[in-house]
């Protein structure tokens, strides 16, 4: 049975009189990778922001397996992860305590913390370096403990910013597959990527949104028959759909569509 | 690879209590701290011993001090003192508290990760907030716990008396830190969070600037009376100590004064006001930093999610010519354009610096603090108008002119930071980088100095000649003293990612500085030749011949005696012998040292970088 794990309604962010994120309605399944697609500056990351909680809408609701993130944040919390795109830890930590440390705020009990700690290093291949301080860590290593520190915890919503930059391919190729093994256990994935083609391999829907309004979602089969060009690309449909004032019209009758 | 994962949970794990999830972050900061001594290198170990010790010496010494003052005094007049004392130690925990909320509570890099977890925001701030409580100890000790202990201690106070020093202490700390962190509110709301990095360096400059004038205010007030007694003066502000009862400060040295008089529970019921007052405060501010970040009225510090964004006013027009194709096309399959001017590249070096000392606030401060300076000096002119302090202001204000502009000068090739590639990678390397470097170096410099010159020497009234001469020299002198600090620049610059204003190791700036001063005392010789000095002629007149005897001293001797014999010739010969000597020198520094410093503007610079303990060097690069 499919259920409904990620969902906003009406989801609106303003600051001042500017709206970022226009009345966003989406739903996310159980066991479905949804990729999150835009333009810079589209409201991509505000939307990440408000389903994660670390930022209140203006407007509408979001749910995290049915726990409405501002009302019951500590629940939704605990059955979450997010992996943002510019990842901040404490330098002054080891990988291995950080992800202890992370586990125990996500009240993973004591006895498994250090095993799961070990096989999450383990496979994402930081097993030598494990007691040496973050701050010694490159780019794609930190985004690497992020993402063991995201799967400590078995959360059952994972949200993830631009997750492949900084990685080297066997690393992404990892995370891809991970990725899909989870949403085989039964997890929905939510990626915000600008790399259109692991959206099309990976994602089994995708949603465009342009200056903060949802403007398509579907599979990417479903968007080209909704752009009317059947062998295109993602990255085609991609640009025809967040292009210039031409492709207003077009625009337009896909939101009436 | 087969990849193991758990399944996904079913329901939330159990909810913890604050104590524990207190506990839990707590002693995640205490690792974090933790791991930050043991990583240290022995050096910084032993310099922070010796900041600790001085410190500790500072504090004994002041203690004594108040102590001193104490002794002299009624114990009315010694309750106003210690109004004052909350008042300034109040002040001080206001100002110090603002900068570390600020850093604990905007910058803080782990807010996003802790925000995240199942952890109520409550117990983050809760963590955070002790942080900033930790940050005011100093303070609160040096101006609260202290003068409580020292009262109690000249006036032989029953152990209950310390009692209600630790209240009232604890009350003024928890209210100075509670202030911080409300201002502290209003200034995350003001500062957007990508100029978070600069606000602190501000405040915490702002800070030290006040401080610093606060403590030079008795020494102006000793200055002008000759003899300053706190005693009397305190006697005299009978009325001001009385409108201060009704503030916090106030409160607090009632219940010293009241448990010193036997009046132990009177004494004690100011006290719990303040300590009930403090804890109010502080739940305030605790409420509304929650509600603040929560309801995105201050944003993380993080990404660009935070940045504020303006309502667009004009729309761009979209052109269908201007498709993206079009411009590749016209980039790439268009004409040659010919070569422009290196003047062009040399003012666009010294534009972007301009602009990026007018757009990072903490550039300001290197420009405020000669004012500041120079204010001191002109107060202490105003206040004592001798002779000898209108010749000691404008001898301060040639030597700091020539100090300025090098140390000015010596920022140049740190600022270009990480972004040191650029500079190296243009066909612009050699004298348009450097003459444009010089140019954003000694502009806002000479703006500022020569302002100050002529108009302190218009205040103490200097005769136009002078002024004019004064003027003149100060252009010579800055450009003389910007090449030697551009030289150490280009050749020691380094920048350091979490303090982006120290550019330069500290021993090229000592060594510039050096070089400086030996460059001042060439051209003050030069002068001297121009200048023949009356008094100094009537002492060389008097002087037998000297030979040289062999040795370093006779050496030293023989030297100056030569050096000194110019100014016993005709005027002709001593005025071109000066001309020759000053013009001479300072031809061979500035063209010496901007010559130097184009040569290795050609060769390629590189910007040491320093992050905590490490510092390493990036790949040299070349033209």
């Amino acid at each position: 049975m499919e259920h409904v794990l990620i969902k906003t309604q009406q989801l609106t962010k303003r600051y001042g009189p500017v709206s970022v994120v226009k009345g966003l309605n989406l739903e996310v399944k159980s066991g479905e990778i949804f990729g999150f697609l835009g333009p810079n500056g589209a409201g991509k990351t505000t939307t990440i922001k408000m389903l994660t909680g670390l930022l209140d809408p203006s407007e509408g609701e979001a749910f995290i397996c049915g726990y409405d993130i501002s009302k019951q944040p500590t629940q939704a919390k605990a059955l979450m992860a997010y992996v943002p795109d510019q990842p901040k830890l404490y330098g002054k930590l080891s990988a291995r305590e950080f992800l202890h440390l992370v586990a125990a705020l996500y009240r993973v009990p004591k006895d498994i913390i250090a095993e799961r700690t070990e096989q999450l290093l383990g496979m994402f291949e930081l097993g030598d370096r494990v007691d040496e301080l973050l701050e010694s860590y490159s780019h794609g290593m930190r985004q690497k403990v992020v993402l063991a520190a995201a799967l400590i915890h078995q959360p059952k919503v994972i949200l993830l910013d631009e997750p492949t930059v900084g990685l080297d391919p066997a690393s992404a190729r990892l995370l891809k597959d991970v990725l899909q093994e989870m949403a085989r256990q039964g997890a929905a994935i939510f990626v915000s990527t600008h790399i259109l083609e692991i959206a099309e391999r990976m994602c089994h829907r995708v949603g465009i949104l342009k200056d903060g309004l949802l403007i398509a979602q579907g599979s990417p089969e479903e968007l080209r028959q909704k752009v009317g060009h059947s062998g295109e690309s993602l990255e085609d449909i991609f640009l025809e759909l967040t292009g210039g004032h031409e492709n207003a019209e077009l625009i337009h009758s896909l939101e009436e569509g | 690879m087969k990849i193991l994962l758990p399944p996904p949970l079913t329901d939330p794990p159990p909810e913890q209590s604050f104590v524990q999830d207190f506990t839990l972050l707590f002693k995640a900061q205490m690792r974090v701290t933790w791991n930050k001594m043991r990583h240290r290198s022995l050096g910084t170990l032993i310099g922070m011993a010796v900041l600790l010790i001085s410190l500790l010496a500072i504090l004994v010494s002041l203690g004594f001090l108040a102590y001193g003052s104490l002794q002299t005094m009624s114990p009315q007049s010694a309750q106003g003192f210690l109004s004052l004392l909350f008042m300034a130690g109040l002040a001080s925990q206001i100002f110090f508290g603002i900068t570390a909320a600020f850093a604990a509570l905007y910058m803080s890099d782990d807010l996003e990760l802790l925000f995240m977890t199942p952890v109520p925001l409550k117990v983050v701030f809760a963590v955070k907030s002790l942080a900033v409580i930790g940050s005011n100890l100093f303070t609160a000790i040096l101006f609260t716990f202290l003068p409580g202990v020292f009262y109690g201690l000249l006036f032989h106070a029953g152990a209950s008396f310390y009692i209600l020093v630790f209240l009232v202490g604890l009350g003024l700390w928890l209210i100075g830190t509670a202030i911080a962190e409300l201002i502290n509110l209003l200034v995350m709301r003001i500062v957007p969070p990508h100029r978070s990095k600069e606000a602190v360096g501000f405040i915490g400059a702002f800070a030290g600037i006040l401080i610093a004038l606060v403590f030079q205010l008795p020494n102006l007030l000793i200055s002008k009376n000759n003899k300053f007694n706190l005693a009397d003066w305190l006697a005299g502000q009978e009325q001001i100590f009385n409108v201060m009862n009704f503030f916090p400060w106030g409160w607090g040295s009632l219940a010293l004064v009241k448990g010193i008089s036997g009046n132990f529970l009177t004494g004690l019921g100011w006290s719990l006001l303040l300590l009930i007052m403090g804890v109010f405060l502080f739940l305030i501010a605790f409420t509304l930093l929650e509600l603040g970040f929560r309801r995105g009225f201050i944003s993380l510090s993080q990404g660009e999610g935070g940045k504020r964004r303006k309502r667009r006013t004009t729309l761009v027009k979209v052109d269908t010519a201007s498709h993206p194709q079009n411009t590749i096309n016209s980039i790439f399959h268009g004409e040659v354009t010919g070569t422009a001017s290196p003047w062009l590249g040399m003012w666009a070096v010294a534009k972007k610096d301009l602009l990026s000392m007018k757009r990072d606030t903490r550039e300001w401060f290197g420009y405020l603090t000669p004012l500041i300076i120079m204010l001191f000096f002109v107060g202490q002119f105003l206040f004592s108008q001798v002779e000898s302090s209108r010749v000691s202001l404008i001898t301060v204000l040639m030597m700091y002119t020539v100090m300025f502009s090098g140390n000015m000068a010596l920022q140049s090739f740190g600022r270009e930071g990480e972004s040191d590639w650029l500079l190296n990678s243009v066909p612009l390397a050699g004298w348009p980088v450097v003459w444009g470097k010089l140019l954003a170096a000694i502009l806002p410099t000479l703006l500022l100095m020569e302002t100050m010159l002529v108009g302190t020497a218009m205040i103490i009234g200097v005769s136009t000649t002078l002024t004019i001469t004064l003027a003149l020299g100060a252009v010579l002198l800055s450009l003389g003293s910007s090449a030697i600090g551009l030289f150490y620049s280009i050749n020691n610059c380094r920048f350091n990612p979490d303090s982006p204003q120290q550019r330069i190791s500290p021993g090229a700036s000592m060594l510039m500085y050096l070089i400086n001063l030996f460059f001042i005392l060439i051209l003050a010789l030069g002068m001297v030749y121009l200048f023949r000095p009356n008094e100094l002629i009537s002492v060389l007149q008097q002087l037998p011949p000297i030979t040289f005897e062999g040795g370093l001293r006779s050496g030293i001797i023989y030297g100056f005696y030569l050096l000194s014999r110019p100014l016993l010739w005709p005027a002709t010969w001593r005025i071109l012998t000066g001309i020759i000597v000053a013009v001479g020198v300072w031809s061979l520094m500035f063209f010496g040292f901007m010559a130097a410093t184009v040569r290795q503007s050609r060769k390629g610079f590189r910007v040491e970088l320093v992050t905590g303990r490490k510092k390493k060097f990036r790949k040299k690069s070349t033209n």
